[in-house]
């Protein structure tokens, strides 16, 4: 099913929800909604679902406008972070229930569920209450739940926030792998800049209620059209200076506290002569070096693979990688060096990129 | 037979005779005094074992003893009973040291100050008094079980640190265990000897009798007991389906249905019956029911082109009896289901609607299984308390019109015992009325805390064990 969210808008007096969103899901798509708490990727996925209704703009379905549509006629399968399983049904009363709602005949709903639930791997476990079942298990009931009646569209509401790290990595897969198998257009709401990464095949960034960006992780990754983008995806996040890029010897360079880069000239000529903007540089593209920017660490944190290292230069702390076991410590003046074929360049006042 | 075990248990089998002498000793004069000095007389004999005997000097007065007796046997049973419970709950050791040193401490007391008011009252009469070897022996039978007990405690804590915990538990449920005794157990205690006797304002003053169970006799033969009968479970009932339970359910699915504040609103105004002096609120509705042109029930109805414009409560005495009670009663259900639907979580709503359901199907399927027990526990609490609730009835109807009417079970034991409705204090018959209503009201309760497993309703609440 193909969705579209024309200028949707969900206000409550003067509290925003959602500020004019429009997007356009493609049939199959799996999407993330990926933002902070408050965002506004839950009110709207609370719109798709058709429980809130949208102050302004308009939802639809392969071309129809659904606004009015009762959840119940939207054919969509929803999974929640609490899992939200009737804790008074056992899993086959929990799996059933959307296939009594709509009196599909016993038998045919005895297969579909035993189907489903063989599919979810917890086909022993259909006589359990939901409080005999762990986290785990859980989730998949519920994801059961959402897929038994074969709904068009399937919502995730931040599904994987209540299991521990290491089911929430094995759930992710499974989770893709169905979705893939099934084809089915979804919407999956996150926090998890990995989730949203991993999983989704376009990711769309909100903040404040409004979209900031729309597009396949890797271009959100390289390409970040807005500050917050830049600032949200990626781990340890990209560094950012206050700098002027100006034109010397035919080279552009970024001049900042402390700073003075060679940046590539089809980066630079966007931002030069604007007086002060923003560079955001990744950590990965820092490294240790014997010549460059000189600075004083500040943090050490042991992540096991590598360390990282937080480099006070001027009025800025730079995050970097860098091997394990180098001996650092808190205080040691270090010189960096800046690769800085991939740096970014954002206007401060629209917070907008320079580049894309 | 782990040895704590076993030396509770012989502290027990040596202390009980004196325990039963100590207790017996205490609630005599106690009893005494409340039922004033009738029963006092006989307390003058010099049979009783751990009593007080007066000089033979002027006018001898008869012993009792079959009163004394009947205390005796039931403070035995009850000894004897806390030892196989405790036996069975293999807590004995702290059961015991406890019971003891507060047994020992009601006896020695007790017998200290029935030795004080038989004193005082045979000084009136112009006797001398003085103690028995019997009573100082009881005395310091008591003081023994006191010091035991005490003994025991303090070995027991010692001996495992973790009863320690238990005491501090104790201590905690001790004000409301002191409350429960004094306004529960002593009274229910009280009203039982009253209803075996036929005092009443007309013998007050002359010698009155312990009539057995005559009482109950004459109670279930009275010519109007299946109606009063009869009215109670038409009282209870229906006010209990339609308003205690039916209406607050309709009220609290409404008022969590709509906006936020729109059913706190709704919720307050459902308070205000409760709320209102209850003399105030009966005068309002019987105001509200008089016949024309002063009643504003008539009033519209007049309006409306009806002409039958009645006395209400005559005409219609039930109907107003149970709405007088039900706008009352409905707040407390409402109050106890709203916060239990509040506290579904939010999601298993969403998820139901995204499954399909109507918000019909919602509420059958999820709200109404989800809030079972505050339901199964409104019915119980207000089953109850409906059944010694008559001030509305007595202020609206007084039983009437007519004859036993609308005359609850609780109105007529309040009007045998506290009324003088038949020219004299029934103290005695009032009782028994009374203490059958005590005795439905313990048996429900327990019936309930089997049934409805009380106990995990105070735990934590359902939904949140997901």
């Amino acid at each position: 099913m193909k969705v579209e969210l024309v200028n949707l808008t969900k206000r409550w007096g003067d509290v925003v929800g959602a500020d004019g969103i429009n997007l356009t899901i493609e049939h199959g798509e799996f999407v993330a909604f990926l933002g902070p708490s408050g965002c506004g990727k839950t009110t709207t996925l609370l719109m798709v679902a058709g429980i809130y209704k949208p102050t302004a703009g308009e939802i639809l379905f392969d071309g129809k406008v659904v606004n009015a549509v009762p959840p119940k006629d939207r054919n969509i399968g929803m999974v929640f972070q609490s899992y939200a399983l009737y804790p008074h049904m056992t899993v086959f009363q929990n799996i059933s229930y959307p296939l009594k709602l709509k009196k599909v005949p016993k038998e045919e709903m005895q297969k579909r569920v035993q189907r489903v639930a063989d599919m979810m791997g917890i086909g022993h476990l259909l006589d359990r209450k939901p409080a005999q079942l762990s986290g785990g298990q859980q989730q998949r009931v519920a994801l059961g739940r959402a897929l038994v009646k074969e709904p068009q569209l399937l919502l995730f509401d931040e599904p994987l926030s209540n299991l521990d790290a290491r089911l929430r990595l094995s759930m992710r897969s499974e989770i893709k792998r169905l979705q893939i198998d099934l084809g089915i257009t979804s919407i999956y709401v996150t926090h998890d800049q990995v989730e949203a990464m991993t999983m989704a095949d376009r990711v769309a960034v909100m903040k404040d209620g409004k979209l900031q960006a729309f597009s396949p992780p890797d271009e959100l990754y390289e390409r970040p059209k807005t500050l917050f983008v830049a600032g949200f995806v990626g781990n340890p996040p990209m560094n950012f200076f206050d700098v002027e890029v100006v034109i010397e010897n035919g080279e552009y360079h970024a001049r900042g506290v402390g700073i003075d880069l060679v940046v590539p000239a089809e980066r630079g000529e966007k931002a030069v002569g604007r007086g002060k903007v923003i560079m955001g540089v990744r950590p990965e593209h820092v490294s240790l070096a014997d010549e460059g920017a000189s600075g004083v660490i500040n943090i050490v944190e042991p992540l096991g693979r590598d360390d990282l290292i937080d480099v006070r230069i001027g009025e800025t702390d730079v995050q970097l990688l860098v091997e394990p076991g180098l001996g650092l410590r808190i205080g040691d003046h270090v010189k960096l060096h800046f690769d800085t074929e991939n740096v970014q360049f954002f206007d401060p006042d629209t917070e907008k990129s320079l580049l894309w | 037979m782990s040895s704590k075990r076993f030396r509770g248990l012989a502290g027990y089998v040596l202390a009980a005779p004196a325990a039963v002498l100590a207790v017996a000793a205490f609630y005599l004069p106690w009893v005494s005094f409340i039922v004033n000095d009738k029963l006092f007389s006989t307390l003058t004999g010099r049979h009783i074992a751990a009593g007080t005997v007066i000089q033979k000097g002027s006018g001898e007065i008869v012993f009792r003893g079959s009163v004394m007796n009947h205390f005796i046997l039931v403070v035995a049973a009850v000894t004897f009973l806390s030892l196989i419970v405790a036996w069975q709950r293999r807590r004995l050791v702290l059961w015991d040291g406890l019971a003891l040193a507060i047994l020992g401490a009601m006896g020695f007391f007790g017998i200290l100050s029935g030795f004080g008011v038989a004193s005082r009252k045979a000084g009136i009469a112009g006797v001398d008094m003085e103690m028995t070897y019997g009573m100082a022996l009881a005395l310091l039978a008591s003081l023994l079980i006191f010091v035991a007990g005490v003994w025991n405690t303090v070995a027991v804590t010692r001996e495992d640190p973790s009863v320690k915990g238990t005491l501090g538990a104790w201590g905690f449920m001790a004000p409301t265990a002191f409350l429960v005794m004094v306004f529960f157990f002593i009274p229910a205690f009280i009203l039982f000897i009253l209803s075996l006797t036929d005092l009443s304002s007309s013998n007050f003053s002359e010698p009155w009798h312990f009539i057995g169970l005559e009482n109950y006799r004459r109670m279930f033969s009275d010519r109007f007991f299946p109606k009063i009968l009869g009215n109670t479970i038409r009282y209870v009932s229906l006010t209990l389906i339609f308003f205690n339970v039916g209406m607050a359910l309709v009220l609290a699915l409404l008022t969590s249905h709509i906006r936020r504040r729109a059913g706190f609103f709704f919720r307050m105004i459902w308070l205000l019956p409760r709320i209102t002096p209850s003399v105030v609120y009966i005068v309002m509705w019987r105001r509200m029911v008089q016949q024309p042109p002063y009643g504003i029930i008539n009033q519209v109805l007049g309006w409306l082109g009806v002409e039958h414009q009645p006395y209400w409560l005559n005409e219609q005495p039930w109907l107003f009896v149970i709405l007088v009670n039900g706008f009352v009663g409905a707040s407390f259900g409402m109050l106890i289901f709203s916060s239990a639907i509040e506290s579904i979580p939010k999601d298993l709503f969403v998820a139901a609607r995204v499954d399909g359901a109507s918000t019909w199907q919602i509420v059958r399927d999820i709200t109404l299984p989800l809030i079972k027990w505050p339901l199964l526990f409104v019915t119980s609490y207000q089953t109850l308390s409906l059944l010694v609730s008559f001030e509305y009835i007595l202020l609206l109807t007084n039983g009437g019109p007519g004859l036993f009417t609308t005359e609850v079970w609780a109105l007529t034991s309040y009007k045998r015992a506290l009324f003088t409705y038949f020219g004299t204090n029934q103290w005695g018959y009032g009782a028994a009325w009374g203490l059958v209503l005590v005795v439905i009201a313990i048996v429900a309760s327990v019936v309930y805390l089997r049934v409805f497993r009380f106990d995990e309703l105070v735990q934590e609440p359902k939904i949140d064990v997901l």
